[in-house]
């Protein structure tokens, strides 16, 4: 196969898929059995709302109008796509052509709205996006002048045995990991006296809320002789980086005393 | 002193050899933090099976299996990644330029496939931050692509054997100043990594506790094991933390406020 062709295929798809899900998380509304995906009607009527504009309706139609937009993206690049497929170099770029300029077009919009409701962050993001599309819209005029050549590998079988072999030892290690530590995503954590009457609990990546309400019932259950006065949450800054997800602080008092 | 030169290599080819190194270890590092998985003494990496459990239970599929296989294709894509990596480089070594350009365009289409795959995965469980990382590396392994290959018709100023003594002298002492300046403050300033803080009155039954930078858990549990010492007459009824819209930007750390009450 033709380098340029892998390549621009490769580009092609990553937008194609971008913009498919993009549209497909505008389709399916809040959190759904098998879809997460983001909220942005609520996102987009705190929005309005901050500007003063409390009637849902405005961000109704703001979602409409970007949806309505996403939706004709990925219909050309699902176009180009094609075009490439079908061996037809000049209407895939073409195509790729309207496809850019319109995402490079939406995520203009979003910059601008980014400025208006001062949200900074989002603005870095849409303007990392935006160039992104730019530069991918150079990448594949930049193939389209590259030489016909084609891959030549040579011998690649020791490179498909040491791959399956590490796939497997990889695959091994996360079953592994994966049956030595589910547990703690359910299991209550077990809590240490730091300081008198003050107990700590170290929670692991895969505890969540079902876990908390575990660990402060066994606590509890096993110490009757203490009362729980105070939990405290250790902020982020407490932890050691990477290592730690979540500190617990429980408080608690002698019964008798209390 | 420094206007004889010899060229040794063209900086075309370091280039070159620097973007195939950069992804072999990137896919080596990722693939060993496959394979080791949990954080150890000496490796942290990133605990992605509890990633990937949290991303499927959201969408509700608890089953460990269903994290286990979405984890396992990732992996098969970073070690074909890194397989044809290694390979790439090793043809460039070897002087075999044709083979290292094919090899690293499977590589580096592997690597756009692997990136193209967590992004499914973001629009999926919502995540646009990660989002956003996996298509910055995907970009970021197309521009490799391309800079590797323009190279090939690029002759760039050749390394010279002998380094001009003049900055070199100032880079040196620079050096030197910047680490006396760490290793001293190392000297004054870790402790702070321990020890317990003093809590100051700020109101009726209310102490305030600012953090150092370096402060963490231990410093924490110090400093109320401290303030129980200090106020054996008063109880610890609730702590405060100052949130960060409060603070005035780098230059407070972590506050939080003691609130007490009368033992009985």
């Amino acid at each position: 196969m033709k380098e340029h062709k892998l390549m621009r295929s490769a580009i092609l798809l990553f937008w194609t898929l971008f913009w498919g899900l993009s549209v497909m998380d505008k389709i399916i509304p809040d959190v759904q059995h098998l879809w997460v995906g983001k909220d942005f009607f609520a996102l987009f009527v705190k929005f309005f709302a901050s500007l003063g504009l409390q009637d849902p309706l405005y961000a109704t139609i703001a979602l409409a109008g970007v949806s309505g937009l996403e939706a004709l993206n990925f219909t050309m690049y699902g176009a180009a796509l094609w075009a490439l497929m079908q061996g037809n170099g000049a209407k895939s770029e073409a195509w790729f052509f309207r496809g850019i300029f319109t995402s490079m077009g939406l995520f203009s919009l979003f910059s601008i709205a980014d400025q208006v409701f001062g949200d900074r962050f989002q603005l870095l993001e849409h303007g990392l996006f935006w160039v992104v599309l730019l530069c991918s819209w150079i990448l594949f005029k930049f193939f389209a002048s590259e030489t016909e050549r084609t891959l030549s590998l040579g011998a690649t079988k020791w490179a498909l045995v040491t791959g399956l072999c590490l796939t497997l030892a990889a695959t091994w290690s996360i079953r592994n990991f994966s049956q030595s530590t589910f547990d703690v995503g359910t299991k209550p954590v077990l809590g240490e006296e730091v300081v008198n009457g003050i107990w700590k609990f170290d929670f692991p990546f895969l505890a969540d809320k079902v876990v908390w309400e575990r660990t402060v019932n066994a606590f509890v259950e096993d110490h009757p002789e203490l009362e729980v006065t105070y939990i405290y949450t250790g902020p982020s800054e407490l932890n050691s980086k990477k290592k730690t997800h979540l500190l617990l602080y429980v408080f608690t008092q002698a019964k008798s005393t209390y | 002193m420094d206007t004889s030169t010899s060229p040794i290599s063209s900086s075309t080819h370091w280039i070159q050899e620097g973007i195939l190194a950069y992804w072999t270890l990137f896919w080596l590092l990722n693939v060993m933090d496959k394979v080791i998985g949990g954080a150890h003494f000496l490796w942290v990496g990133r605990d992605r099976f509890a990633q990937f459990q949290k991303y499927f239970e959201s969408a509700g599929l608890e089953s460990p299996w269903v994290a286990d296989a979405g984890l396992v294709v990732a992996a098969a894509l970073e070690v074909f990644a890194l397989v044809f990596c290694t390979g790439a480089w090793y043809h460039f070594r070897s002087h075999r330029e044709e083979e290292a350009r094919s090899w690293f365009l499977v590589g580096i289409l592997l690597t756009l496939g692997t990136f193209t795959f967590f992004s499914i995965g973001d629009h999926w469980f919502g995540d646009r931050f990660e989002l956003l990382e996996h298509t910055l590396f995907w970009f970021i392994a197309a521009v490799s692509w391309v800079t590797f290959i323009q190279l090939e018709h690029v002759e760039l100023p050749s390394i010279f054997h002998r380094i001009p003594t003049g900055p070199m002298s100032i880079a040196i002492a620079l050096i030197l100043v910047t680490s006396a300046s760490i290793f001293s403050y190392n000297e004054s300033g870790f402790v702070k990594r321990t020890a317990a803080l003093e809590a100051v009155k700020v109101g009726d039954h209310l102490y305030k506790v600012s953090f150092p930078f370096l402060g963490g858990s231990t410093v924490f549990e110090e400093t109320l094991r401290q303030f129980q010492e200090n106020h054996p007459d008063e109880f610890i009824d609730h702590i405060y933390t100052v949130p960060k819209p409060l603070r005035l930007k780098k230059a407070d750390a972590l506050i939080f406020y003691i609130s007490t009450d009368d033992t009985q």
